[in-house]
């Protein structure tokens, strides 16, 4: 069943155009000239009731301008958007019952007061019964592992915990599809990793779709099935994440720990990156020269440990911006 | 001192960049002037009151606005910030030096506001009610000091104010209470409309040497006011610095020994 | 259409709990905040006080207490209108930061959502300064009903002339200056006696810009009752919150069709 149906949704926007210099400024204030810009350019695609989709690109390639037109805050110049049988735009108020969202950078709580207290305004908000209020906040509470602290004020809680409490607070509503825009910025090592495992649990025990917007790779890899890379306003990449990390790149790094100083093998498709009196490092393009022959070329004697691996997703995800920027059109 | 002027001349451009701050605040004190030009306009009927006629009252509040307007009054609020986000701790440099960068750097944003307030404050003066009669040049200088003066007074006090902000979590009700204050006795009306001896007590406290002292030296100078005022206003002055300096050095040793 | 209302009223009551509720988390600032403020109205009574005394003789038709009580119902409007809608004067500011996104994605009106989601502690003092007017002026029967009405009216009056300056920022970019201005003007023009103001001027407070109904009207009224003016007052007051919520409205479409977004982008 299709949550988010995008058919040739496109937004131009006319800007005004204005060189440097006094002459300029004079004329643009009497004869103002403008240029279109082409924000987000015919992009379709479809995402199904309780996917997890990673939704990515470089900065200004129209990504927020496509939330924007699912959400019905701003209205498309030409194509359409579904989102669970609503049009956004119409339908506004309706759909917003229905969806929820975390700002990495913006807060849904009041800084001064208790999380239940920001919880309860939204719930008046949302237009959500007492009861079943009541009955929903225990569910989040244990399925968000949220304490007594949900009784402190917000400014005594710690990062990891209030988190938790922007996450309760969007969700409160029971929303069926749920942005989340850089859920984890900023957040150490340990509290990223206990909000990317809550999401996965959201995603199962909700069905919420996740719609996911984030420059962190880490979040891509560990929580998206399915990305889909937006630039210049189009669509760039649209697989899977497996096949992302494996297939996109057909490159592995082998970093060797040796017992004696060896060369590295010669060969097509083999490109070092770093030698040292013990140690090898160097990526094999698997399109060129298989990994078994390579393994092969190895003195297997001299060899004390051996590592291989895909290249990190950062590598992947830059490599697709990069790629579309040489390939990519006029600006 | 070169170090100052340079300092002075970055806060131009910087005041310069507030251009939509000046539109406000340009419309605001022609809304106070056209106000109490209607006002006045609506009591004076061709008479004096407490040595004032219509015309006097007009340029009066006129010049008097042009002092508040131009004292670089946000240092209220930037030392308030400074103080309360801690970047003052970073000020590794003697209270003197502190003080006086922070006069520099305002000195540019006191000076376009200067221009723009006293060229209003003309126009508006002669279009609502026409020139001072009997104004003598020989008054300018003495007036062109004395606004220096009330300048340079209400900026360090609303500095130290700012710089309470060491002692009190609130400290905004200081700028409150000091502007009304300022409001009550000189600003809104020349102290002369006040009892004799309020007038007495007045005459030696800040808050109508930095309003009324240049204002009436503007519309009825004598030189029997400037020698009465100006003395006090340089006394004033001088005691505002010490008292920036005196809060500023108590604050820091504060913030330094208790780590922030 | 009487069921969303009614839903928004309750909404603007929970906030107003909520909002009370996180400024008395800190006790001293919110009452410093507001001792403050009724302070700082005070000495304009006193700038008055000194001004009649002096004078001798009315101004225009007006007496000590004629002027004391537009700063009543100016100051009592003033502080149930920031209590309750304080973001009102941060709408340019909301719109030009992309704020207003935030309640975009809730299921309730914009306007009123944003408008309700902020308290200021200071109005507290201007809404009891007031009351406390009121009591000392020892005001008439007839100025103590029309107190009552008239702080509400100038509560909406207020609110909507500060949204009407501000929604001109959907059509024409950032009028933060304008909507700043309008709401200055409100209540700088509302403590003065009626008749220093002629001519044009007296003609635009009373039509375009409502000011003059905001204390002036109900001082007349309290003088002189008429159901004639009364009703007018509640005619202007309703017809311009009317104005004020379409223009708003209106130029959120304008802001959903992206025109805006050209400065943000």
């Amino acid at each position: 069943m299709a949550a988010i149906v995008l058919d040739k949704l496109s937004k131009t926007y006319k800007v005004k155009v204005r060189e440097e210099g006094l002459k300029s400024a004079l004329k643009s204030l009497v004869k103002p000239t403008y240029k279109e810009v082409e924000a987000v350019q015919s992009v379709s695609f479809t995402v199904e009731a309780g996917e997890m989709l990673a939704f990515i690109g470089p900065n200004g390639a129209g990504k927020s301008t496509t939330i924007k037109m699912l959400t019905g805050i701003l209205h498309p110049t030409s194509g359409s958007a579904n989102v669970l049988d609503y049009n956004p735009v119409k339908d506004r108020r309706k759909l917003s019952y229905q969806i929820g969202a975390v700002f990495g950078q913006k807060s849904q709580l009041s800084f001064h007061l208790p999380p239940v207290d920001s919880f309860r305004l939204l719930s008046n908000v949302y237009e959500i019964e007492k009861s079943e209020y009541e009955e929903r906040l225990t569910q989040l509470a244990e399925l968000l592992e949220l304490g007594e602290f949900m009784n402190t004020p917000v400014r005594k809680l710690s990062l990891g915990q209030r988190v938790r409490c922007e996450f309760a607070a969007s969700l409160l509503h029971a929303p069926k599809i749920l942005f989340l825009d850089e859920p984890t910025i900023g957040l150490d090592v340990v509290v990223k990793h206990s909000i990317r495992e809550l999401i996965t649990k959201l995603n199962r025990e909700e069905n919420a779709t996740v719609f996911l917007t984030s420059h962190d790779a880490g979040d891509v890899e560990n929580l998206c099935r399915r990305a889909i890379v937006i630039d210049h306003g189009k669509v760039a990449l649209d697989m899977s994440v497996k096949k992302m990390k494996y297939d996109y790149l057909n490159k592995k790094v082998i970093s060797l720990k040796l017992k004696d100083t060896a060369a590295i093998p010669e060969m097509d498709g083999v490109t070092p990156i770093k030698v040292t009196p013990y140690a090898a490092k160097f990526s094999v393009d698997t399109k060129i020269a298989a990994i078994g022959r390579v393994l092969a070329a190895l003195d297997s004697e001299n060899i004390e440990d051996i590592t291989i691996e895909e290249p990190p997703m950062e590598e992947i995800i830059a490599s697709i911006y990069k790629g579309n920027r040489k390939g990519g059109e006029k600006t | 001192m070169r170090k100052y002027m340079s300092i002075a001349g970055i806060s131009i451009k910087n005041a310069l960049a507030y251009r939509a701050n000046v539109t406000g605040r340009v419309i605001f004190y022609f809304v106070f002037i056209f106000i109490f030009f209607s006002l006045w306009s609506a009591i004076y009927k061709g008479n004096e009151i407490a040595g004032y006629n219509l015309t006097q009252m007009v340029w009066y509040i006129c010049m008097t606005e042009l002092v508040v307007f131009c004292s670089g009054s946000s240092i209220f609020g930037s030392m308030n910030h400074e103080v309360k986000s801690g970047s003052i701790a970073y000020q590794l440099i003697r209270p003197w030096n502190y003080i006086f960068k922070k006069f520099a750097e305002t000195l540019g944003n006191i000076t376009f506001s200067a221009s723009i307030f006293t060229l209003m404050a003309i126009i508006l003066g002669m279009l609502f009610v026409g020139p001072i009669k009997n104004f003598d040049p020989i008054a300018i200088p003495f007036i062109i000091v004395s606004f220096i003066l009330s300048i340079s007074m209400n900026f360090f006090i609303l500095m130290s104010l700012g710089l309470l902000a060491f002692y009190f979590e609130e400290n905004s009700p200081f700028y409150f209470i000091y502007s009304k204050l300022l409001f009550v006795f000189g600003m809104l009306l020349p102290i002369e409309f006040l009892p004799l001896w309020a007038q007495g007590i007045l005459r030696f406290l800040p808050f109508s040497l930095i309003t009324w002292a240049p204002a009436k030296m503007v519309v009825n100078f004598s030189f029997e006011h400037a020698l009465a005022v100006l003395p006090l206003q340089a006394v004033w002055c001088v005691a505002a610095v010490i008292l920036a300096l005196f809060v500023f050095s108590r604050g820091i040793r504060k913030v330094n020994v208790h780590g922030g | 259409m009487f069921m969303e209302v009614k839903k928004h009223l309750k909404l603007i009551a929970k906030y107003f709990a909520f909002n009370l509720s996180a400024l008395t988390e800190y006790r001293t600032s919110f009452l410093v905040q507001v001792f403050g403020m009724a302070l700082n109205n005070a000495s304009f009574a006193f700038f008055w006080w000194v001004l009649f005394d002096k004078i001798g003789t009315g101004i225009g038709g007006y007496g000590f207490q004629d002027v004391m009580f537009l700063w009543a119902v100016a100051s009592t409007g003033f502080g149930i209108a920031s209590v309750l809608f304080s973001n009102t004067r941060r709408i340019s500011g909301m719109i030009m930061t992309g704020e207003l996104d935030t309640y975009l994605l809730q299921p309730k009106n914009p306007l009123i959502n944003s408008m309700a989601a902020r308290m200021s502690a200071s109005a507290w003092g201007d809404f009891l300064y007031g009351f406390i007017l009121m009591v000392l002026i020892k005001a008439t029967l007839g100025m103590w009903l029309m107190f009552g009405v008239g702080i509400f009216t100038a509560a909406l009056l207020m609110t909507a002339i500060t949204i009407v300056g501000h929604s001109l920022t959907f059509y024409f970019g950032n009028m933060e200056v304008v909507g700043g201005t309008l709401w200055e003007f409100t209540i700088t023009f509302s403590i003065y006696p009626e008749s220093i103001f002629k001519g044009p001027v007296k003609a635009l407070i009373m039509t375009a810009i409502p000011i003059g109904f905001i204390t002036h009207i109900p001082l007349r009224l309290a003088h002189n009752f008429n159901w004639g003016t009364f009703l007018l007052l509640l005619g202007v007051t309703a017809a311009y919150c009317l104005l004020a919520f379409a223009l708003y409205m209106g130029g959120l479409k304008r802001y959903e069709s992206g025109n805006l977004i050209i400065t943000r982008m």
